[in-house]
């Protein structure tokens, strides 16, 4: 295994990401496509680390970091959601306009 | 002392007016006006008797300093010598006699209460004046008495007349004043000062650094000074107003018009004595003489009681011009001192004549038709007179196309006759005064005063050989013969001779005691009792003339060492002048070819002799034509018609006014109403067009066309261009995601070529 591979499978999970960010309707899934791009950003973090310096693991706790600052995020992506579900009964961002002009 | 003593006589007249005026402001009366006005000018008079002992013998001058102007000071202060003293006595003393007179001709009047407080703002102004040390003071004393004078005079101004003589007055006065303000302007540009005494006084600088070279200058301020007594002294030129301010009720007449305000004309002339120049005085004197004359001439001619007297007053003040521009200051002041007194009681007592008929003049139809009643009347009582009454008809007849609708028929000479014995009090007063002012011999001070001026103009011109002083001489003497005659007149038509108008004369009666008083005070002060103030000589003493130089022609007698001053003092010499008169003979026509060898003694005999000839003679002749009527008038009149004409019109001094400067006056404002009209509003109204159609329209069409639209355009382009704008913002998040990303990738293309 080179990092070649993990770069490869991490560009996969990125464009995935990317792909449900722009197509999903569902705000929830959305957000799992958000989920998608960070840990691919946390497996490229790994990855180089783990190559490229392998002395130093300061790429890995910045992994780590991601994935705690993805759990806080979904907490409060949530939150938000179930907010604007109750104010409007859906959670399709399309649906949610009260500020267009 | 003397200075509290001026400010009680200041102050009290003030106070009056002030508490007048002080509660006019908040619409208020004091009860008693008249009372109060009274009773100040009684206590000035009191504190003037008792200052007349503080100033003898020398001069005093209290002043402050009032305004500084850099290194210009302005004072304010009091002058008091002998002259102050008795002016004061004299304004006091009439004026408070006047107030009491007042109290009675005034009764019932609707403004009674402001009258009192005029009469008391004008004896403040008045007072003032005269014991002002300096051009400045005596210049807002000159203008305050010249503004009650037009309220007083238009104090009934419901009459039209008396409005338009008020006015006349002011305007009248005013232009002698603005000559007198440059007079002034010309003291001071030299002198930096506008005190008169003093070391820094003019007289004293004008003395010490006036040379021979200075002296034409000095001659042009010195008449325009006597421009505002002009003025002021209705001296021809300026004369018409005053007998206009007839108008005013005629105890105003008597004091401001006759006794104190016009004689201040005479007073700022002594006052200024010590600047006078050769020339100048000789302009003054001109002046006085001329106007002596002619309005005497112009008095024979009146029906109407107060003109007859108010041309009489022109006629003696020009006499005291005449006086002091010949130098003979104390007899100038001297006949003004007189004169106050005799004519104030001529005045007052034509008042009570008028008093008398008021009830008439009330009833307000007493017209042409009554007159010619009274004419009828005449007739038949006056059978062996037919000349009499022919002589009145034809100067009926005379006025009525002329003036004669004019005079209001309680003034009118012809209304009256015979009132001798209804108002006896009146009768006898008037009759002292009459003898004053004509100059009847010894027992009347009038003789005294006008034999003064006589004597001095008589002694200038022998002592300096002068044909100018000569001339003088002989005009005053005219004027004095003629003022017996026309005053002689006066008297003859209002208390001799049978009632010309029965129905008037049945009104009239005896005034009342509050007018009758101040009548006996003033007939007392017409004898010579106001001579001992004049005639001692360690009391008045005339103040020297540095810049007056007898001519270089004048051949002084070696005998007349004693110079100009003795001159001035020769109306004290009566007794030596009686006692000379033995060596000078009965003085006789020739008298006049003598040359200066007798110096001043002999001038004054000659000179009082012909003046009780004259005065005989003016009597005489009046006697014949108005009482006895040997001689008629009206054939005197018809041969001398020209000159007849000539006095009636009064030299045709009003027609010349309103001919030629009113009219000048008029045309000059038509002309320049037109060029207002057409130039003026031609200018400002082309301006007006080329501005609204040229101008605006341009800045208009510009300001539409070019500002509007670029601002309009601006606003269009902002909206086509938001419009298209708008579009990209969906509010589709995902759109701006793929927007992002789109660039994101365009981005790293461009990096991946470069």
């Amino acid at each position: 295994m080179t990092l070649q591979h993990y770069l490869v499978i991490s560009a996969i999970l990125f464009t995935l990401g990317i792909f449900a960010v722009l197509t999903r309707r569902n705000a929830i899934s959305i957000l799992m496509g958000i989920e998608l791009i960070l840990n691919s950003c946390n497996l490229n973090f790994a990855a180089f680390s783990r190559f490229m310096t392998p002395e130093d693991i300061s790429g890995q706790i910045i992994a780590i970091f991601g994935i705690v600052l993805a759990a806080a995020e979904a907490a409060v992506f949530l939150a938000i959601i179930l907010a604007i579900y109750r104010e409007f009964g859906s959670i399709r961002p399309n649906e949610v306009d009260t500020l267009k002009g | 002392m003397t200075v509290s003593l001026i400010s009680l006589i200041l102050l009290c007249p003030l106070a009056a007016f002030a508490v007048f005026g002080l509660l006019g402001l908040v619409n208020r009366r004091f009860p008693r006006q008249d009372y109060l006005s009274t009773a100040a000018m009684l206590i000035a008079l009191a504190c003037s008797f008792l200052l007349l002992r503080e100033v003898v013998p020398k001069p005093e001058a209290h002043t402050v300093n009032w305004i500084s102007l850099g290194n210009v000071t302005f004072s304010m202060g009091f002058y008091l010598d002998s002259v102050t003293a008795i002016m004061l006595i004299v304004v006091t003393l009439v004026s408070s006699l006047v107030h009491i007179f007042s109290m009675g001709y005034m009764h019932g009047d609707p403004r009674y209460p402001r009258f009192f407080a005029y009469l008391s703002l004008f004896s403040f102004s008045m007072l003032f004046l005269v014991v002002s040390d300096n051009l400045l003071g005596i210049y807002i004393g000159w203008e305050l008495v010249g503004l009650c004078s037009y309220l007083l005079i238009g104090f009934w101004f419901e009459k039209d007349s008396a409005a338009n003589a008020c006015k006349k007055a002011f305007l009248t006065t005013r232009v002698g004043d603005v000559g007198m303000f440059i007079g002034m302007m010309m003291l001071f540009a030299k002198f930096k000062t506008l005190s008169l005494y003093g070391e820094g006084g003019i007289f004293a600088l004008s003395a010490s650094q006036l040379t021979t070279g200075d002296m034409v200058w000095l001659s042009i301020a010195g008449v325009l000074i006597f421009c505002g007594a002009i003025g002021k002294s209705a001296q021809m030129p300026l004369h018409t107003w005053l007998p206009d301010a007839m108008e005013g009720p005629t105890p105003v007449s008597a004091l401001i018009h006759a006794a104190t305000m016009v004689a201040a004309g005479v007073y700022l002339t002594a006052r200024m004595f010590p600047i006078l120049t050769e020339t100048s005085s000789l302009v003054i004197a001109y002046v006085g003489g001329i106007t002596a004359l002619v309005a005497a001439t112009i008095a024979i001619v009146r029906f109407d009681i107060k003109r007859v007297l108010a041309y009489s007053t022109i006629s003696q003040l020009g006499y005291m011009m005449l006086a002091i521009g010949a130098g003979s200051y104390v007899a100038g002041l001297f006949h003004l001192t007189t004169h106050a007194f005799f004519k104030a009681l001529l005045f007052l007592g034509s008042g009570s004549v008028i008093h008398a008929f008021h009830a008439m003049h009330a009833h307000g139809h007493d017209d042409e038709h009554e007159h010619d009643d009274s004419e009828a009347h005449e007739h038949t009582h006056d059978q062996g007179d037919s000349d009499a009454h022919g002589h009145e008809h034809s100067e009926d007849a005379d006025s009525g196309h002329i003036l004669g609708s004019e005079i209001p028929p309680d003034q009118d000479m012809r209304n009256m006759g015979g009132l001798r014995h209804k108002m006896p009090i009146t009768f006898i007063t008037m009759l002292i005064a009459t003898l004053s002012i004509s100059g009847v011999p010894f027992i009347f001070s009038g003789f005294w005063s006008k034999d003064a001026i006589l004597a001095g103009v008589l002694g200038r011109a022998m002592e300096w050989n002068s044909v100018h002083h000569y001339i003088l001489f002989i005009m005053a003497l005219s004027a004095a013969g003629i003022t017996a005659f026309y005053m002689f007149r006066l008297i003859f038509m209002t208390f001799f001779g049978e009632p010309r108008n029965q129905e008037m004369h049945d009104m009239a009666h005896e005034s009342p005691l509050s007018m009758t008083v101040p009548l006996l005070v003033l007939a007392v002060l017409s004898l010579p009792v106001v001579n001992t103030l004049w005639f001692n000589a360690d009391y008045v003493e005339p103040p020297p003339q540095p810049h007056l130089h007898a001519p270089t022609h004048a051949y002084i007698a070696p005998d007349t060492k004693t110079g100009r001053t003795g001159l001035a003092l020769s109306l004290f010499g009566v007794s030596e002048a009686v006692a000379a008169e033995e060596d000078a003979g009965h003085g006789t026509q020739d008298a006049h070819a003598d040359d200066g060898h007798h110096g001043h003694g002999p001038a004054h005999t000659i000179a009082m002799v012909l003046s009780i000839c004259v005065a005989g003679l003016g009597i005489l002749l009046s006697w014949l034509f108005y009482h006895r009527r040997t001689l008629s008038a009206e054939s005197v009149t018809t041969t001398f018609r020209p000159i007849y004409n000539l006095f009636w019109h009064k030299y045709y001094f009003d027609e010349f006014y309103d001919g030629v400067l009113v009219a000048l006056t008029v045309w000059k404002a038509r002309l320049f109403a037109q060029f207002d009209g057409s130039v003026v509003d031609g200018i400002v109204n082309g301006v007006g067009v080329v501005t609204r159609d040229i101008l605006a329209a341009f800045v208009g069409f510009f300001d539409n066309r070019v500002v509007d639209g670029l601002v309009n355009r601006v606003a269009q382009v902002t909206w086509a261009v938001g419009g298209r704008i708008r579009r990209i913002q969906t509010g589709a998040i995902q759109t701006y995601l793929f927007v992002v990303l789109a660039g994101i990738v365009l981005l790293i293309l461009i990096f991946r070529a470069l």
